[in-house]
């Protein structure tokens, strides 16, 4: 884990094992001028205050570096999403995963899966967690339109796409629950740390 | 319906605030103003909080008063008075690419996620501008006005970057940003302003070709794989693929911001 310069109003943090974990400890050490903790795939940017960016430095490496497990505390999120599996790509999913179409679904099913980070749209929640059997490119040709709700892979990711939009992933299925709603208190529904599970329902 | 009526509008004009703050980690762009130099000095001149919401407009637009106003404009510094049926017509910025209009009061749309601003990314705040659209504005906020009109700001031409996160992946880290002139190129975007290309020299951890996406700030500078600079304007998106080399000093922002297409820009260091 190195902490890396990023003009006078931040720190990257890289190389980070859990970057959902590590952020979530910074954010629960509450250090004076932290702005924002934004995790992202292997990286955990802070945005700070300016006239405080080096005393968050120093605050920032006395901060546990090797979060291996995540933290399961009290309030450790659940989430269950009901999914109708009748993607687009299941077929292609089962040709390029050398497994069938039953097989797929299963295995994606059974996952248990953890928002690691969100980003590309607002809400979209990167689930590791995949299967690795499933764990395929994203497509040559991404789509246009992507419907909001269709439950997609690709990586080592699962995902929901909050809203319509354009989008690579290998659709799988499609749900019914309010991934994303400005609105609600929470606008996204998955963030950083929460638990995601799928649950198969006939469509 | 009371307010300000939109009656022309060129491409691109929005209602701006200083953005959504605190959301990044859902995904949320920060948006608002890209000039907040220039969307504060309009505020001011009506007696506004700088976070009052403003219209930015780069082809100009034309609005028309549904209600007794008071309004500036930051490209000429000055401050109007329109009654009912007044229209006022709002031109382009002549010496740069973003302007702002302000009405005493605020633009009141409603917010969302705390920010009246349009994020032309993902969509969120409030819809594009069309003719015939009839604006709420805020209550009078019984300020004085400033009485210093504030003459078109001469902006330097020279725009300090401090170390980005990812100067190690260039040979001779940011210094290649020092070196000569930087011609903007034609594409004006709330999201980022986009620099002629040169050869960047790769250092043997830069050459590694993969770098996953990462978290990025105002003014972060990305390199991409054809050596053009991208400095990220308030509309950036929450993370990028490209290396930071550098990241321009936030009280720089609005000279990148205003650089009109075809001029030219140099860097120092800080």
């Amino acid at each position: 884990m190195q902490r890396r310069a990023y003009g006078p109003t931040a720190w990257l943090i890289d190389n980070v094992t859990h970057p959902g974990a590590y952020a979530q400890a910074v954010t629960a050490v509450a250090i004076d001028g932290v702005l924002e903790v934004l995790p992202a795939e292997a990286t955990v940017l802070v945005v700070c205050e300016r006239d405080r960016l080096e005393a968050i430095g120093t605050a920032l490496d006395q901060i546990e570096p090797n979060l291996g497990e995540r933290p399961r505390g009290a309030d450790q999120r659940e989430v269950v999403i009901e999914v109708v599996y009748d993607g687009e790509d299941l077929a292609d999913v089962s040709e390029q995963a050398g497994v069938g179409v039953a097989e797929v679904i299963d295995r994606h099913q059974k996952g248990v899966y953890t928002v690691e980070f969100c980003g590309f749209s607002p809400g979209f929640a990167y689930l590791s967690g995949l299967d690795p059997i499933l764990r395929l490119p994203r497509r040559s040709i991404p789509r246009i339109h992507v419907l909001a709700g269709s439950v997609a892979i690709a990586a080592h990711y699962s995902a929901i796409y909050p809203s319509r939009s354009p989008g690579g992933w290998h659709l799988l299925g499609t749900t019914t629950a309010e991934i994303w709603n400005t609105e609600r208190s929470n606008p996204a529904l998955l963030t950083p740390g929460t638990t995601v599970r799928f649950e198969r329902k006939e469509g | 319906m009371v307010g300000l009526q939109i009656v022309e509008v060129g491409w691109s004009t929005t209602v701006q605030d200083l953005g959504r703050h605190g959301y990044r980690d859902i995904g949320v762009p920060t948006a608002g103003a890209v000039d907040r130099t220039a969307h504060d000095l309009a505020n001011r001149l009506v007696g506004n909080d700088t976070d009052a919401a403003t219209l930015e407009t780069t082809r100009g637009l034309v609005i028309e008063a549904q209600q007794a106003l008071v309004v500036a404009t930051s490209a000429d510094g000055a401050r109007h008075t329109l009654r009912v049926g007044d229209q006022l017509r709002v031109n382009a910025a002549t010496n740069g690419v973003w302007g702002y209009l302000a009405v005493r009061g605020g633009i009141d749309v409603a917010a969302v996620l705390g920010s009246r601003s349009q994020d032309t990314l993902s969509g969120l705040g409030p819809p594009s501008l069309e003719p015939g659209v009839v604006l709420p504005v805020g209550a009078d906020p019984a300020t004085v006005m400033a009485t210093d009109f504030g003459p078109p700001r001469s902006r330097g031409a020279v725009v300090r970057l401090r170390p980005g996160p990812r100067g190690d992946m260039f040979t001779g880290g940011l210094t290649t940003m020092f070196e000569t002139a930087w011609t903007v190129q034609q594409d004006v975007s709330r999201v980022g302003v986009r620099l002629s290309a040169r050869h960047f020299g790769r250092t043997e951890v830069g050459e590694s070709n993969m770098m996953p996406s990462e978290g990025l700030v105002e003014g972060a500078v990305q390199i991409t794989p054809s050596g053009e600079p991208i400095v990220m304007l308030a509309n950036h998106p929450t993370t990028g693929g490209y290396p930071v080399i550098a990241v321009v000093e936030p009280r720089d922002i609005a000279i990148i911001a205003q650089a009109q297409p075809g001029s030219t820009l140099t860097f120092r260091g800080e």
